[in-house]
């Protein structure tokens, strides 16, 4: 009887505490030959908590449950934890995303230089904006990247466009969205060696010791990101991700021919031995067939050839090669349609310090009508002038086919600029906004270092919508706007497709900086000379010379 | 022509006939300018002066001159004829007063009466002299029963010994050449735990283990009994890839080859750039719990005494870092049986660190299954206020020194106030220090963390970067300017004025 109790005890302790600490990690390496020979290499390590829930932030004041992670991130989980955020995004890149000729990315996340978001439930212990602080200043100091700087002058809520990629709670207050940019931040070396150290199995084994930085930052693309998110009845997923396009016609010498070899200069030797499971896909062209994949796949899901790291024999160098081509011929590139359903392009007019004109253009490359969001999340460097807004669509005024949805203006040093609107797009044409901006005078001590090279403005965000008359898509899959597609576990990724604008720079009236010392003497001066001259009037003594008189 | 000839007829109006004109007035003109000015000094003075508040000083340097002491009280009862209480007492006093110096500050004081407080320590003499056992605060210990005068020294010289070591324990430093390696004392530490693989993708690597188990059935016990003296947050982690900074040396032992660290290699085990184990959301020090298990190609890895042998520990600890301990054989998954050993190394390294005091040598049983003894917890917690309460005066006799040296530094509110706090949280301390160990305890923390509160304060940097020149490089455009017509028309009334008398004096005879 007794031994029977303490196998059940034993049994249910087994269960209870695999249960609990039941943690997954999963990498992936994802290859997509470009039209412009390029090639978009996406790396992910996913890495699951399951069966935990975020902190909930009404029991802030509270002391917290120890952290015990075995694959998960104890330094990225020390700063979820205290500052109860239930979903957090951030991304540094840099280049700039070419929509037209690479369609749209693997991971959303591409305007140039620094963005971070997050959802944080409300709390009566530490307000939201309190624990954005901390939290800017944490993610700060773990990738040596200057979110600090991400105050709030840059600070804006857009609830349209940045919806939660994963669930909500529903305990708990309701929840809050912070989102800023700084468009001038640069991903490098310093950001990728805190990033590695965030991997079970750093760069030294599996997938991620791919990750060469001498490679990595000498693409045309590239950018890392970190995604958390909370899905409900699974837990929390922590999602690290790098993502660059390479140029191998660059590297070959006229080739479109890759391999990992060539591409990072390192081959795989071992696999990550903590990894659930770990895969190379390489997206198989669809309309050309001579490419060919060396060594054998394992397996394939029609459109990529899969390669199972954990089983390959090792070294693995996965190689693709296109048969019969002696040089990559850049003629089909210009010739090629855009790859994405929109493309915009966004710049700043006029050449007055005072003043410009911003001018987006959004064409619409389908044949049916698409509406799209549009977010202008702009610091105060650049105010808008809303009524001088002009929508034009292929050159006819149409002021109907913008719906301004909020618009919460500036406040010079304090708050930026939130413009969310919809526009309708008609098929096949070209809508262009345009409106009148002022750049104010910044104080003395707001000049960056180097004020003479202007200001980088945010990215604008667009996230095609649904088009108006859904019932095109039953005859048009390929139009398909949503994306539903799994990750490879099963998991299904909810991110919309955004489309980040390049970022703008932006010429403010820069003093002479030696001015503050000029103007306390000029003033002194004049001050001065009024001081002498009203002082001498009232304290001098007239007196009456008498010249002696010649006759 | 008729010009000229009234110019001729009508004399010109004297000015100093004029009322404006007249000395009298032009005197209180220049009066009043200066008088703005006079007034005007206080006013440029408050607003260009850096805010420095007066700290109370004298208190701080009264407390300097005070020495720290807790008054300990020992019941003695004797079951033994051979050792009557009395003169037990007087001998064992005699030998703690020769042992204990005025600087540990504890006067150790034998009542005859047990039940004046509950913190009184209870010394039981009896003849089972094999085995002396610690229960709460009550010691039972065994003499010599023997009457001759040899035994009698030789077993309250034991005595005296154990006492001392249990009631004041030397600090480590004494006991062992090692620097010092108790933890400086914090209200709160984070205990991390970390199981460090060298490189788990070689084949010899342990992926998990039952960490919360094990802790809960082997450390949870200390900690909960420390948390009177401090909090904790425990957190672990496990490390898959964690290369060391240095290639151990191949040594060969029983025939084969081994690799093995030597005094030099501990020293710098810790490779920081490539083990991430420090935490970024807080400024808590870290106590760090590491079990390493070293890869095929340095497996086994031992420790090298200095003659370069293999020795038989296993584990280490780094001064005010924490402990480590090397794994040579273990499975996969660490179960609660195998972590056994490994977390009671962890708790001794904990104790060590946090500064609990080794039980005498003398062969002391612990009654009860307590972690360590209530002699243990009270001996820390009276080193652990003296600590505070010196290092609290320290600082607080520095932030005096160092702001009557720099005349540039702010004082602020915050800082006045925090300064206030620790002082009277200080006097208090001194006020119970010998009538209640745990409240002292409590304000000479109180007072340790506001007075490097107020030490640190970024406020006290404040103004430094204004140096004096480069105000009067900002002033002298203007008031170099003004005060010249200022001064210079002073100097010229003053000179007429003396010239006027001058006159005076000397049309007056004239006159007469």
């Amino acid at each position: 009887m007794r031994w029977r109790l303490a196998i059940i005890t034993y049994i249910a302790l087994w269960l209870t505490s695999a249960l609990a600490a039941y943690e997954e990690f999963h990498e992936l390496l994802t290859f997509r030959p470009l039209s412009d020979g390029k090639l978009a290499a996406r790396f992910t390590f996913t890495t699951s908590l399951n069966g935990t829930h975020p902190r909930d932030p009404s029991n802030l004041a509270d002391e917290d449950q120890s952290q015990h992670y075995t694959v998960f991130p104890l330094a990225l989980g020390q700063v979820l934890r205290e500052y109860a955020v239930t979903e957090l995004h951030l991304n540094l890149n840099a280049g700039k995303w070419d929509y037209d000729h690479w369609g749209y990315p693997d991971e959303p996340g591409v305007g140039t230089g620094a963005e971070l978001w997050a959802w944080m439930g409300e709390s009566a212990t530490r307000s939201v904006d309190e624990r954005w602080k901390g939290l800017r200043n944490a993610l700060s100091g773990q990738f040596c990247a200057s979110l600090g700087s991400l105050d709030d002058q840059r600070t804006t809520s857009p609830e349209l466009t940045f919806r939660p990629e994963g669930s909500l709670p529903s305990s708990g207050g309701a929840h809050r969205l912070r989102h800023g940019t700084l468009p001038s931040e640069h991903v490098c070396t310093e950001n990728l060696t805190p990033f590695l150290k965030l991997l079970p199995c750093k760069s030294l084994s599996g997938i991620a010791s791919l990750l060469n930085p001498h490679r990595l930052f000498d693409t045309d693309w590239h950018g890392l990101s970190v995604h958390v998110r909370y899905l409900e009845n699974e837990g929390i997923e922590v999602r690290l991700s790098f993502q660059s396009v390479f140029d191998p016609v660059r590297y070959t010498g006229g080739r479109r021919a890759w391999s990992l070899q060539s591409v990072f200069d390192r081959v795989i030797d071992r696999s990550c031995p903590v990894a659930r499971s770990s895969e190379i896909r390489v997206a198989i062209p669809k309309e050309e067939n001579n490419a060919q994949i060396t060594p054998d796949f394992h397996n394939s899901d029609g459109e990529h050839a899969i390669f199972d790291v954990l089983n390959a024999s090792k070294p693995l160098d996965v190689a693709m090669n296109w048969v019969n081509e002696s040089a990559f011929d850049y003629n089909t590139v210009l010739s090629g349609v855009p790859l994405t359903h929109i493309s915009v392009r966004r710049t700043l007019k006029g050449s007055s310090q005072s003043r410009g004109r911003l001018a987006v253009s959004i064409t619409n490359n389908m044949p049916i009508t698409i509406q799209t969001s549009y977010l202008e999340s702009m610091p105060w460097l650049l105010q808008f002038y809303l009524h001088t807004l002009q929508v034009h669509s292929n050159g006819v005024s149409r002021d109907d086919l913008v719906s301004i949805v909020s618009c919460i203006p500036s406040v010079p040093h304090a708050r930026p600029t939130l413009f969310q609107a919809i526009l309708t797009l008609p098929p096949k044409s070209t809508l262009d906004i345009s409106m009148d901006v002022i750049k104010p005078f910044l104080r003395y001590t707001e000049h960056p270092p180097d004020a003479q090279r202007g200001w980088d403005l945010p990215p604008a965000v667009l996230v095609p919508l649904l088009p108006a008359n859904a019932t095109v898509l039953t005859d048009h899959p390929e139009l398909s706007l949503s994306e539903h597609k799994m990750d490879g576990f099963g998991y299904p990724i909810r991110s919309p497709r955004r489309m980040y604008t390049p970022v703008l720079l932006v010429d403010l009236a820069t003093p002479d900086f030696s001015m503050p010392y000029n103007v306390i003497i000029m003033s002194c001066t004049l001050i001065a000379l009024i001081f002498g001259m009203v002082f001498n009037l009232l304290t001098r003594k007239f007196t009456l010379v008498r010249v002696s008189s010649e006759p | 022509m008729s010009e000229k000839q009234e110019t001729e007829t009508i004399p010109p109006k004297d000015p100093s006939k004029l009322t404006f004109e007249s000395a009298f007035t032009r005197r209180r003109i220049l009066a009043s300018y200066w008088l703005v000015i006079l007034l005007a000094v206080p006013l440029w003075w408050s607003y260009t002066s850096i805010s420095r508040l007066s700290l109370p000083e004298s208190r701080i340097q009264a407390l300097a001159g005070k020495q720290w002491h807790s008054d300990i009280r020992v019941h003695v009862k004797s079951n033994v004829k051979a050792h009557p209480v009395d003169a037990v007492v007087s001998d064992v006093a005699r030998l703690l007063k020769e042992d204990l110096k005025e600087s540990e500050g504890v006067s150790i004081q034998f009542v005859t009466d047990s039940k004046s407080s509950a913190d009184t320590y209870e010394v039981t003499l009896n003849t089972n002299v094999e085995r002396a056992s610690l229960r709460g605060r009550k010691l039972t210990i065994g003499m010599l029963p023997d009457d001759d005068a040899e035994s009698i020294e030789s077993s309250r010289l034991r005595l005296a010994s154990v006492l001392r070591h249990l009631l004041v324990p030397p600090p480590p430093a004494e006991r062992s050449n090692s620097p010092q390696r108790v933890v400086k004392y914090s209200p709160r530490y984070r205990v991390s735990f970390t199981l460090l693989n060298e490189d788990s993708a070689s084949g010899k690597a342990a992926y998990t283990w039952d960490m919360q188990q094990a802790f809960g059935a082997h450390l949870g016990p200390t900690i909960d009994r420390l948390s009177p003296l401090h909090n904790f947050t425990v957190e672990s982690q496990v490390q898959f890839h964690a290369p060391l900074a240095f290639s151990p040396k191949a040594v060969e032992h029983e025939g084969k080859i081994v690799h093995g660290l030597t005094h030099e290699d501990l020293t710098v085990f810790v490779n920081s750039a490539e083990w991430t184990l420090s935490s970024a959301v807080s400024n808590d020090p870290v106590l760090h719990f590491v079990a390493f298990i070293p890869s095929k190609e340095h497996d086994p890895l031992y420790i090298l005494d200095d003659e370069g042998h293999p020795t038989t520990s296993n584990a280490f600890i780094l001064p005010q870092w924490g402990g480590i301990i090397i794994l040579n054989q273990h499975q996969p998954h660490l179960n609660m049986f195998a972590l056994r050993p490994i977390f009671q190394t962890f708790k001794t390294q904990l104790l060590t660190l946090l500064g609990v005091a080794d039980l005498p040598p003398a062969g002391i049983q612990l009654d009860n299954n307590e972690p360590f003894s209530q002699w243990q917890f009270d001996a820390l917690m009276r080193r652990r206020t003296m600590e505070n309460v010196e290092e609290s005066r320290d600082t607080l006799l520095s932030i005096v020194k160092l702001v009557n040296q720099i005349q540039n530094m702010p004082v602020g509110k915050d800082v006045k106030g925090d300064v206030l706090g620790a002082l009277n949280a200080l006097e208090h301390a001194f006020e119970v220090g010998s009538s209640s160990p745990m409240k002292a305890f409590k304000y000479s923390a109180k007072a340790f963390i506001l007075s490097s509160k107020a030490f640190f304060n970024p406020g006290n940097l404040g103004m430094l970067y204004f140096p004096a020149e480069h105000k009067y490089a900002v002033y002298t455009p203007l008031f170099a300017s003004i005060a010249a017509p200022l001064v210079a028309a002073v100097v010229r009334e003053f000179l007429a004025w003396k010239k006027a008398r001058r006159e005076g004096l000397a049309e007056r005879p004239k006159t007469d």
